[in-house]
């Protein structure tokens, strides 16, 4: 099967500043490869040059085993792109901008079930002007999906939405990624991140640092322990147990068959203490 | 470039403009206004006419003269005095100026020779008004002896071209019509660059090139049809049709690309009106030319909308034809060539600079 997304040694420098250094991976069909990172980090810059927007100055890049640039119309045929920022036409309505992108592609689309899938099936004839923050993400979501694309380029595709509209969107992206589509989402949101992909990157100041997957990363370079608390008196005992010693086991039980347990957690990290382990820095700013 | 993606992005633009109240309600207020004023400005000129003169007999030669029917004696010191009068296009129709010692010379016998003053533009009868009045002066004086006569054209020599307020306005309401449209494409551009649906639209199989072919030929049509549809309502499709619409479709070509300028500088609509009207004011004054007849400044002739003004002129008044229209249209097709490339080139380096 050929790779959806081969990047290799991918670089740009905006002048004296460089934006993506040597930056190299690959995303399977069917696979959700998460690109974590903070603002600034490359991410869109590479984003950019994967989608033919912008010509790397070194490396190379294949698109379903097509080279970029030079066969940009044909990967741009085959690939869907929902941006940060929420360029719609404010002035046509939900059903017209994709009618309009799906007669770019040449698509014969069906945009009513495609608007069904984002919910706003019943708003289709009303201009995007009056629409939600969350209403014109979603938008932004079937928009990308008008030529039932391979390969998805999603950039902070939840950013700023409430929970609903949030889910609502993550599941469309598990459900392209059932469908076989290869999935690169951009992201600066742990959870979702983590829920959602596959494999993440992590990328700052244009290299990535660590590309696993997320359990993996975790586990790497987490503590394996578990936390107990129980009342102790006026107070709270805590104690904590380390899974890799001998005697874990038995220890986990003695805490747990003494009287007053009131919580009992797993300490193993979070994606963002992995990143702050490689980086140095949290992913905000 | 794939005409159907270039299709595509015309009708949306198509339905956008359709959509922008402002900009429908200009254009077909503009077409509904200018053709109105047009058909509501005197199309004759007032019969009543004024013959300036000037000379040291003159004041008690044209004594009786002044008390002809329609005619308006005005004496002026002298002869450069009438002559910026009359070369003013406000002032006397022609002139008569008189040499020195003129009655003395007519009464002696001896030669003499009047100068006849016409403004360029002005009708043939104005000069043939002077060239009588001035034999009837002679004959006043002499009894028989005639006296020789001269005319000098103030300008350039459109003697019998009478041209009325209509076909003066008609290269103005022209304008002013593409003006609009220009500054309709230019905001359409605004919108679609600092919306970035643009970019939107280049991560489809949709190039920059089909991008630029479809912003030209929207703005080419837009401002095409409008102007042809005014010509057609004020009249200036009747001489040569043919002939007047290549000249507006050379005009509308010429605008577009100063739309994409516009466009490509203008972040918003009050912006985009800002850089329009700094762009159209300069290009307007060939056509603010016509109310004044004359010989237009070399700098004015230089300016890219004289070809299109003064082809408009030429054919819709002057009744001129394809070789007589030749240099306009030459001049015209070079402008549009170089504004219509820059327009291109800006807006292709703002489009890969988002």
């Amino acid at each position: 099967m050929t790779t959806a997304i081969r990047a290799s040694d991918l670089s740009f420098s905006y002048g004296d500043v460089k934006a993506v250094d040597a930056v190299s991976f690959g995303v399977e069909p069917g696979e959700i490869l998460g690109f974590l990172g903070p603002n600034g980090a490359g991410k869109s810059t590479t984003i950019k040059m994967l989608t033919g927007q912008l010509p790397p100055d070194g490396g190379s890049i294949e698109i379903l085993g097509l080279p970029v640039p030079s066969s940009r119309e044909q990967v741009q045929a085959r690939i869907g792109v929902c941006f940060e920022e929420k360029n719609l036409y404010l002035n046509m309505s939900a059903e017209e901008n994709l009618r309009f992108f799906a007669s770019l592609f040449g698509a014969d689309a069906d945009v009513v079930w495609l608007l069904e899938r984002v919910g706003l099936a019943d708003r289709r004839k009303d201009r995007v002007s009056g629409y939600s923050k969350g209403m014109r993400q979603r938008l932004m979501m079937a928009r990308a999906l008008v030529n039932t694309p391979d390969v998805l380029f999603l950039d902070e595709p939840t950013d700023g939405l409430d929970p609903v509209s949030a889910r609502a969107i993550r599941e469309m992206i598990l459900a392209e990624a059932d469908r076989g589509a290869a999935v690169l989402l951009t992201t600066h949101d742990m959870y979702e991140a983590d829920e959602l992909s596959d494999r993440v990157a992590f990328i700052n100041q244009g290299r990535i640092l660590a590309l696993d997957a997320p359990e993996a990363l975790k586990l790497e370079h987490g503590t394996r322990a578990v936390k107990v608390r129980r009342r102790d008196g006026d107070g709270v005992a805590e104690e904590v147990i380390a899974l890799d010693d001998a005697d874990a086991g038995d220890r986990v039980r003695d805490a747990l068959s003494q009287p007053g347990v009131l919580t009992i957690h797993t300490e193993e990290a979070t994606l963002e203490d992995v990143f702050v382990a490689f980086a140095g820095r949290g992913l905000e700013g | 470039m794939t005409p159907r993606v270039v299709a595509a992005i015309v009708r949306k633009d198509l339905r956008a403009f359709g959509r922008d109240r402002f900009f429908l309600f200009m254009t077909i207020l503009g077409l509904v206004v200018y053709a109105v004023v047009f058909h509501l400005l005197p199309s004759s000129v007032d019969e009543t006419v004024a013959l300036g003169v000037a000379g040291d007999d003159a004041a008690a030669l044209f004594a009786d003269a002044a008390g002809l029917p329609g005619l308006e004696i005005v004496e002026y010191g002298s002869r450069d005095a009438l002559a910026d009068a009359v070369a003013s296009g406000g002032g006397p129709v022609a002139g008569l100026a008189l040499p020195p010692g003129f009655a003395a010379d007519l009464t002696a016998g001896r030669p003499t020779e009047v100068e006849i003053l016409v403004p360029a533009g002005a009708p043939a009868e104005f000069e043939h008004l002077a060239q009588g009045i001035a034999d009837g002066l002679a004959a006043g004086v002499s009894g028989d002896t005639a006296a020789t006569t001269r005319t000098v054209v103030l300008g350039a020599d459109r003697v019998g071209d009478q041209v009325s307020l209509q076909e003066q306005m008609r290269p103005l309401m022209v304008f002013f019509v593409l003006l609009i449209e220009t500054l309709a494409l230019a905001t359409l551009l605004a919108t679609e660059i600092h919306g970035r649906t643009v970019l939107a639209i280049l991560v489809t199989p949709a190039t920059t090139a089909d991008f630029l072919a479809a912003k030209s030929l929207l703005g080419t049509m837009l401002a095409f049809a409008e102007a042809g549809v005014l010509m057609a309502l004020i009249g200036g499709l009747a001489a040569d049709p043919a002939l007047v619409l290549v000249v507006l479709l050379l005009g509308a070509i010429l605008v577009t690309g100063l739309g994409m300028i516009a466009g490509s500088f203008g972040k918003d609509f009050l912006n985009v009106l800002f850089i329009s009207i700094l762009i159209m004011i300069p290009l307007m004054i060939p056509a603010f030319g016509v109310l004044f007849p004359g010989t237009a400044a070399g700098w004015v002739q230089a300016l890219p909308s004289f070809g299109l003004v003064d082809a408009i002129v030429g054919v819709t008044t002057g009744g001129e034809g394809w070789a007589e229209v030749a240099p306009n249209l030459a001049l015209l097709a070079g402008w549009c060539a170089v504004l219509f490339g820059a327009g291109v080139w800006i807006l292709r380096r703002k489009v890969a600079s988002l």
